[in-house]
């Protein structure tokens, strides 16, 4: 028994008969003959699924957003369970306003100024615990009307005193002091035709009077416990007494859109999914039915008609007017109109297939019709069930934006991205743009990446492009 | 032909008659606040007398041939709540021809802007031309429609320094609605422009061109872009009934006194026989595109003959 040593692609290259000639004995290795080597029967090695993914590999795109998506994914079902996250859908009420936080813009810290060591702080009484003061630098404030002496004048501020304390006030257009040209003439009695605030130091740490908070432990405080002097490093005055960040920011009625944004994402991502899988299990069945029964041809096909002639946004939205809002309607009425497009796919491929030679044979050799359809068809239909599967969760989820739109969605009390856009789309030319532009861009990712998955899915899945 | 025609029309008619009314039906499924300007303030007799006069306690069936007799005498009903008491053909008759106006306009810019990209991106297989239009095609099909079109809104009217809202009297804010409108239509005629194209130039007939010396310009002008357009045509009439689905979203954004946003306005305030009528409209407008576009096909292309019968499979 001989065997080729060199591998025969090589000889390939050249023309057959000048390789056969330049063979000699040397290429050759003798080996004993045996009975179970010359029997055995060779198989390919292919295998139908390991040949996709090798081909969906090659896709280096659609393999990155596989990543991103799978990550996303995964990053939406474990969030709540992170530690220092607000509950989606909460209120956040300032602790000693009991204001909504809303429209706080987003930030990694939120932390509203930085202070250096020495700045003496007022600590607000109303508000303390175990960790945290509510501080502001504002000593009292001043009436409209109400005299006081300026000691030094200065650009913006103006050293002042009033009924024995010292500090600082504003001089700029919101307080309109009238001063005299000299400044040399000091002490000088003054009044103001606005109200002001008396600082402890030339700068607003308040910025526009709430309270900020401070750690404790970066402040050393007064016998009275009225002032407190900022230690030595400095400290931060935070808009929430808290370490966590509103990562999103808040919005208007302050909820954190960090929360409310993956919240949204796992509603929409269950509708378009449960959605996609819903119509495609119904199309692929209704479609299977349909192109191989042929005695049901006549009746789909009309009910295909009746159907397919509606628009479906008209469909979409006569669905949820007609019943209660909800996620359950919500699917219900993409469900109904979602599965025609699959049936009919499967339908004419169905059609095309059904006769060939293989299943004419598995016909004569008594195989029921199930399974005929199930193993000889379905297999066939793979890469393009994958492709309407991909794209059937983008357009669910756009279609959740569709109808929140029209005001026929889910309540506000169910975040979704469509409710989230919905309620950004008005704030968009204003400076808390930033509540929009956050579920957009999760949104966007999402729907490109499954539309890209699905395509290179499906490309991958035909079995033409397999090497 | 004449004859395909005519039973052609007469299966759409039936198809619009089963289509009426399972919607009828299902419109009769809301809940009857749909049918009064001011339900809360009304006392039961009052209801029940009014759900008399109207024929709604009427048995389905005695309701239905009453609504076809109705319709049959171009009577769609009036309106209960959008403006009480206006009978609907005259609300539609004022807002239609706005909204018509701006979808045909929206459609000849989607296809002056769409054929030129989906032949150039045939014509330029993975040069710049086919990674732009794949990348605008991917943008436009994946995002959902909602989004962009409020980027556009937003950013569009402060760079062309106008309005946000529509006036019919000044053109500068039609740009934006038509624009808006137009994007969808664009990416599938570019798309399937050149799904078609790339098909045709394996064929035969441009190989023969090629070898008889034609222009490559030429042949994709004159031979491979005619013969992918004609399997085009057929969209287009369908294409239409889409510009007036997107113009829902359009008209309200853009508050334009159209039909689509009348669908909406007419939805949120519940009012009964307006959805009903609109929806039958629209429908209508389905079935029609569908003959239209057949028909288009058979005049573009002398090898298709709709009387012939398919070859069976």
């Amino acid at each position: 028994m001989m065997k080729l040593r060199h591998s025969l692609k090589d000889s390939m290259a050249a023309p057959l008969e000048k390789a056969v000639e330049q063979l000699s004995r040397e290429d050759f290795v003798e080996e004993a003959y045996s009975q179970e080597a010359a029997e055995s029967i060779g198989f390919s090695s292919y295998s139908y699924w390991r040949s996709t993914f090798q081909c969906f590999r090659r896709n280096r795109l659609a393999m990155v957003l596989l990543m991103i998506l799978f990550l996303l994914i995964l990053f939406t079902l474990i969030q709540p369970f992170l530690p220092g996250q607000f509950p989606a859908g909460k209120i956040i009420n300032h602790p000693v306003t009991q204001k909504q936080m809303s429209n706080i813009p987003p930030g990694f810290s939120n932390i509203q100024t930085r202070v250096e060591e020495g700045i003496k702080l007022h600590i607000t009484t109303s508000w303390k615990d175990e960790q945290w003061a509510a501080v502001s630098n504002i000593l009292s404030s001043l009436k409209a009307r109400e005299d006081f002496t300026v000691i030094a004048y200065g650009d913006e501020w103006c050293q002042v005193e009033y009924k024995g304390q010292s500090g600082y006030v504003r001089n700029d257009f919101t307080t309109k002091l009238k001063l005299p040209e000299d400044p040399t003439q000091v002490p000088y009695p003054c009044r103001s035709n606005f109200s002001l605030k008396l600082f402890s130091s030339p700068q607003d740490l308040t910025r526009n009077g709430d309270e900020l908070f401070v750690l404790l432990s970066a402040l050393d405080i007064s016998e009275d416990g009225q002032t407190a002097t900022v230690r030595k490093g400095g400290a931060d005055l935070r808009i929430y007494p808290d370490n966590r960040p509103f990562l999103f920011g808040t919005n208007n009625v302050g909820q954190d859109l960090w929360a409310q944004v993956w919240s949204g994402t796992r509603t929409s991502l269950l509708i378009g999914i449960v959605v996609a899988v819903l119509q495609s299990l119904l199309g692929i069945l209704i479609g299977i039915l349909w192109g191989y029964v042929r005695a049901l041809d006549r009746l789909l096909t009309e009910v295909y008609n009746v159907i397919d002639n509606i628009p479906t946004t008209i469909v979409l939205i006569l669905v949820s007017y007609i019943l209660r809002p909800g996620i359950s309607t919500l699917i219900l009425a993409m469900v109904i109109t979602g599965w025609v497009g699959m049936a009919r796919f499967v339908r004419n491929q169905i059609v095309i297939i059904r006769d060939r030679d293989y299943n004419l044979a598995s016909r004569c050799l008594g195989t029921s019709v199930w399974r005929i359809m199930f193993r000889n068809l379905l297999p066939y239909l793979v890469s393009v069930i994958m492709l309407r599967l991909a794209l059937a969760v983008p357009g669910a989820i756009g279609n959740e934006v569709f109808i929140t739109y029209i005001g026929l969605g889910l309540p506000v009390s169910i975040p979704s991205l469509g409710n989230l856009i919905n309620e950004g789309r008005r704030l968009l030319s204003t400076s808390q743009s930033y509540q929009l532009v956050f579920p957009t861009v999760v949104l966007s990712l999402i729907t490109i990446s499954f539309y890209i998955i699905g395509n290179a899915f499906a490309d991958a899945a035909e079995p033409k492009n397999h090497r | 032909m004449f004859r395909y025609l005519l039973k052609r029309m007469l299966t759409s008619l039936l198809t619009l008659a089963i289509i009426l009314t399972v919607v009828f039906i299902l419109v009769r499924q809301m809940p009857i606040e749909g049918y009064f300007d001011n339900f809360d303030k009304l006392d039961d007799a009052v209801i029940q007398a009014s759900l008399n006069r109207m024929g709604l306690r009427d048995p389905i069936l005695v309701q239905l041939k009453d609504f076809f007799v109705r319709l049959f005498h171009g009577d769609l009903g009036t309106s209960a709540r959008y403006s009480v008491g206006v009978p609907i053909t005259s609300i539609i008759a004022r807002k239609a021809p706005l909204s018509l106006q701006m979808g045909l306009i929206s459609m000849a810019v989607s296809l002056i802007l769409g054929l030129p990209l989906g032949a150039a991106m045939a014509r330029s297989r993975s040069g710049f031309w086919d990674k732009f239009g794949t990348a605008f095609i991917v943008f436009v099909t994946a995002v959902p429609a909602a989004v962009y079109y409020i980027y556009i809104q937003s950013f569009g009217s402060s760079i062309l320094g106008v309005s946000m809202l529509f006036s019919q009297n000044d053109w500068r804010t039609w740009i934006l609605p038509i624009l808006s409108m137009a994007m969808g239509n664009t990416a599938y005629y570019a798309m399937w422009l050149r799904r078609y194209m790339v098909d045709e130039m394996s064929k035969d007939y441009v190989r023969l061109a090629t070898a008889k010396g034609v222009k490559s310009q030429e042949i994709t002008m004159r031979h491979v872009f005619r013969n992918s357009f004609v399997p085009m045509i057929q969209y287009i009439p369908t294409s239409l009934l889409y510009t007036v689905s997107g113009s829902i979203y359009i008209e309200s954004l853009y508050s334009i006194p159209g039909m689509g946003g009348l669908l909406v306005d007419v939805i949120t305030r519940q009012d009964n026989p307006m959805v009903q009528a609109l929806v039958m409209i629209y429908s209508c407008i389905g079935i029609v595109g569908m003959i239209l576009g057949d028909l288009l096909m058979v005049v573009m292309d002398p090898r298709i003959s709709l009387s012939r019968k398919e070859s069976g499979r």
